[in-house]
């Protein structure tokens, strides 16, 4: 069975300036699967992932050549960047709730696409945090601001406030590098469950990570893809001898 | 020398500098609140500065006394900087009212004058009407000069309460508003104060947003920048001459709250704009990506997220502000005037109180009213800095856990 195709690129190039940060990149990622960024420091992950919700578009010097085509659609041509953020979402390395109760930064999102219908939201907020498996945590103190919480449940504050999009595509970029072992597996645990609801591309310097919940993995090196396939065959046979020796811990 | 000496001597030096400082600091504070400490009570703050004149026309009515004499005889206030009790209070039935003899001497004008001490509730006081036929309101402290024509001066308190009693029907009574008092002053420091913000605040806000969030980075930002570091450095007198050539003259405001205040206003725009500017400058990039990456656009990025982060630093930009007014002089001479009164509209000049201070202390020579204003001043802004760190305090988004 051949899921869905969701995001394809093509020829993908980007410069910063004149300095090239990715080059000729070829990607298919399908529907309902993790796909693992791996690499070394510098290589490229974010700025590719960024790439997928138009975040570099923030960056003035950025220069892109080539198609990332999203269901069908080149995003990079002129298409409206707001509605795509709404459908690509996307959570940050460092947990970034706004300094706001955790129920706006909840409702944050679809209040600015225009919900204003109050008891909509109460259960959008509800079924989010849910998902996020935050609920029991903060269910009493919803409107305390979220800056009171511990970096772990920020982060899956933040992943919930991705959920309550409702996106097709969550791009997570590091999210566990910034929290203890414990909230990492939390939200290991979370992107096993949010697997079945969403395609989740997630940036990874944990090769364990990476192993452990994602079904294909890409390697990056110097702004290239070296490799990208079944997480298992990466991981234990994998084609190219630079990526076993990243792998193995021989360089990186 | 040694080490040892070398450094004592240094701290030595560091530890006399700040010693001066703080006693220069401390003197200079010190001596203004000596010298006008003595002028400063609840009279000099709500009074006028100005005596006013006024004929209340009333319907006699004779009203006995509703309390006992010697009540009557504590309500009288008149042993005052300026005013000392020689007499009274005697009660005068068919005026409702109590009268004393008082003198009064300042600096300029040395005089008797008898003034209402007490005014009963059934008062004809209390339903007096000028001579355009204006309802107007007669307190204690109000100075009688003369009554149906038949002036007071030179007579004894008890002459007086006679020539009052003699008197019936319709009465034509002088009176006088005392003045010596900066409530004018005080209310039109406030109104620069309000109209100035009103103005500046929402021009530089945007301006400084414009700058961080829109502008890209060059040399028409940088040359924007530059202006407001520059109009920051220009003595404010220059823009005193700009606001009277323009506002005054130009647009023919004339000397007036709305010229003083738009003058002001310009003075206003780089201070707010530099620290809304840094104020956003520090909000971290990390919340504004958080926001445009859950499809807001860029302008509810910056109202919902960005600008509550920055609402201390533009508290503070509000509090300098709110300093440059109340110290502001030398602009506000030139384009809001010397009138000690409280502005009617917009377009009627009145006297900050440093523009007071300055004023009496200059065409007046009286340098001890000239302090105690500068204590009225120095009250304000502590009390205005201390509300404006409560306020900032309190609507700082990342005090709140
Ligand atoms: N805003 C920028 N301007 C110029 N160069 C940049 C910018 N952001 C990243 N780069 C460069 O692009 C390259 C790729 O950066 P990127 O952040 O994508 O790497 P990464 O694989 O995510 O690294 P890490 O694992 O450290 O996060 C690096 O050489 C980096 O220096
Ligand atoms: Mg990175």
């Amino acid at each position: 069975m051949d899921a869905k195709i969701k995001f394809n690129t093509k020829n993908l190039d980007l410069f910063y300036g004149d300095f090239q940060a990715l080059k000729a990149i070829n990607m298919e990622i399908r529907e309902k699967e993790v796909t693992a960024f791996i690499g070394p420091s510098g290589c490229g992950k974010s700025t590719f992932l960024r790439c997928l919700n138009r975040m570099n578009d923030l960056i003035d010097s950025v220069k892109i050549n080539g198609e990332i085509i999203f269901d069908g659609q080149d995003i990079n041509g002129n298409i409206d960047v707001i509605n795509l953020r709404t459908r690509v979402g996307m959570v940050f390395q460092k947990p970034n709730p706004f300094p706001m109760s955790i129920y706006e930064n909840i409702a944050y999102g679809p209040k600015c696409q225009g919900q204003k219908d109050k008891t909509q939201l109460d259960t959008l907020v509800k079924e989010s945090l849910m998902k996020a498996a935050l609920w029991d945590e903060v269910k009493d103190r919803l409107n305390k601001s979220a800056l009171g919480l511990s970096g772990g449940q920020q982060q899956r504050l933040c992943i919930a406030r991705t959920i309550a999009m409702n996106p097709e595509v969550i791009l997570m970029d590091e999210p566990t590098s910034a929290l203890d072992p414990i909230a990492t597996a939390k939200i290991e645990d979370l992107m096993s469950s949010l697997k079945k609801d969403f395609t989740i591309i997630i940036v990874t310097h944990s090769m364990q990570q990476a192993g452990r919940i994602s079904d294909k993995t890409a390697f990056f090196l110097m702004g290239e893809v070296i490799e990208f396939n079944e997480t298992p065959i990466i991981f234990t046979n994998p084609n190219d001898k630079r990526t076993e020796d990243y792998i193995t811990g021989r360089f990186g | 020398m040694s080490r040892k000496a070398s450094d004592f001597l240094v701290k030595g030096i560091i530890y006399l500098a700040t010693g001066i400082t703080l006693s220069v600091l401390l003197f200079i504070v010190g001596f203004i609140f000596v010298k006008g400490i003595g002028l400063v009570n609840w009279d000099f703050l709500t009074r006028d500065f100005n005596e006013k004149v006024v004929y209340a026309f009333m319907e006699s009515n004779d009203v006995p006394l509703g309390i006992d004499e010697e009540t009557l005889s504590k309500k009288n206030p008149y042993d005052k900087r300026y005013e000392t009790h020689l007499e009274g209070p005697i009660y005068i039935k068919n005026i409702g009212a109590a009268i004393a003899k008082v003198a009064y001497k300042n600096h300029s004008t040395e005089r008797e004058q008898f003034v209402i001490t007490y005014i009963e509730k059934d008062s004809p006081f209390h339903s007096v009407k000028d001579s355009t036929g204006k309802d107007i309101k007669i307190r204690t402290d109000y100075i009688v000069q003369s009554i149906n024509g038949n002036d007071f001066s030179g007579m004894t308190l008890a002459e007086v309460a006679e020539a009052i009693a003699a008197e019936s029907g319709e009465l034509k009574v002088k009176i006088v508003q005392p003045g010596g008092g900066i409530k004018s002053n005080i209310i039109t420091t406030l109104y620069m104060v309000l109209l100035s913000l009103l103005v500046a605040l929402p021009l530089g806000v945007f301006g400084a947003i414009y700058l961080t969030e829109y502008a890209k980075p060059g040399r028409l930002v940088n040359m924007i920048r530059f202006a407001a570091e520059c109009l920051a450095g220009i003595p404010s007198i220059i823009f005193g001459l700009f606001g009277m050539a323009f506002f005054v003259v130009a647009l023919n405001f004339q000397i007036s709250l709305i010229s003083g205040s738009l003058t002001v206003a310009i003075i206003l725009l780089p201070v707010i704009i530099r620290s809304t500017e840094e104020a956003l400058k520090t909000v971290p990039m990390a919340f504004r990506e958080g926001s445009l990456a859950l499809g807001a656009t860029k302008l509810q990025t910056i109202f919902k997220v960005v600008l509550p982060c920055a609402v201390p630093g533009i508290a503070t930009a509000v509090l300098l502000s709110i300093g440059r007014v109340v110290g502001e002089s030398a602009a506000l001479l030139l384009t809001a005037g010397t009138v000690a009164q409280i502005p009617g509209t917009l377009f009627s000049p009145g006297s900050t109180l440093t523009v007071q201070a300055y004023y009496v202390a200059k065409e007046e020579g009286n340098i001890e009213l000239a302090c105690a204003i500068g204590i009225v001043i120095i009250v304000i802004v502590i009390v205005l800095n201390i509300l404006s760190r409560i306020t900032s305090d309190k609507l700082d988004v990342f005090n709140k856990r």
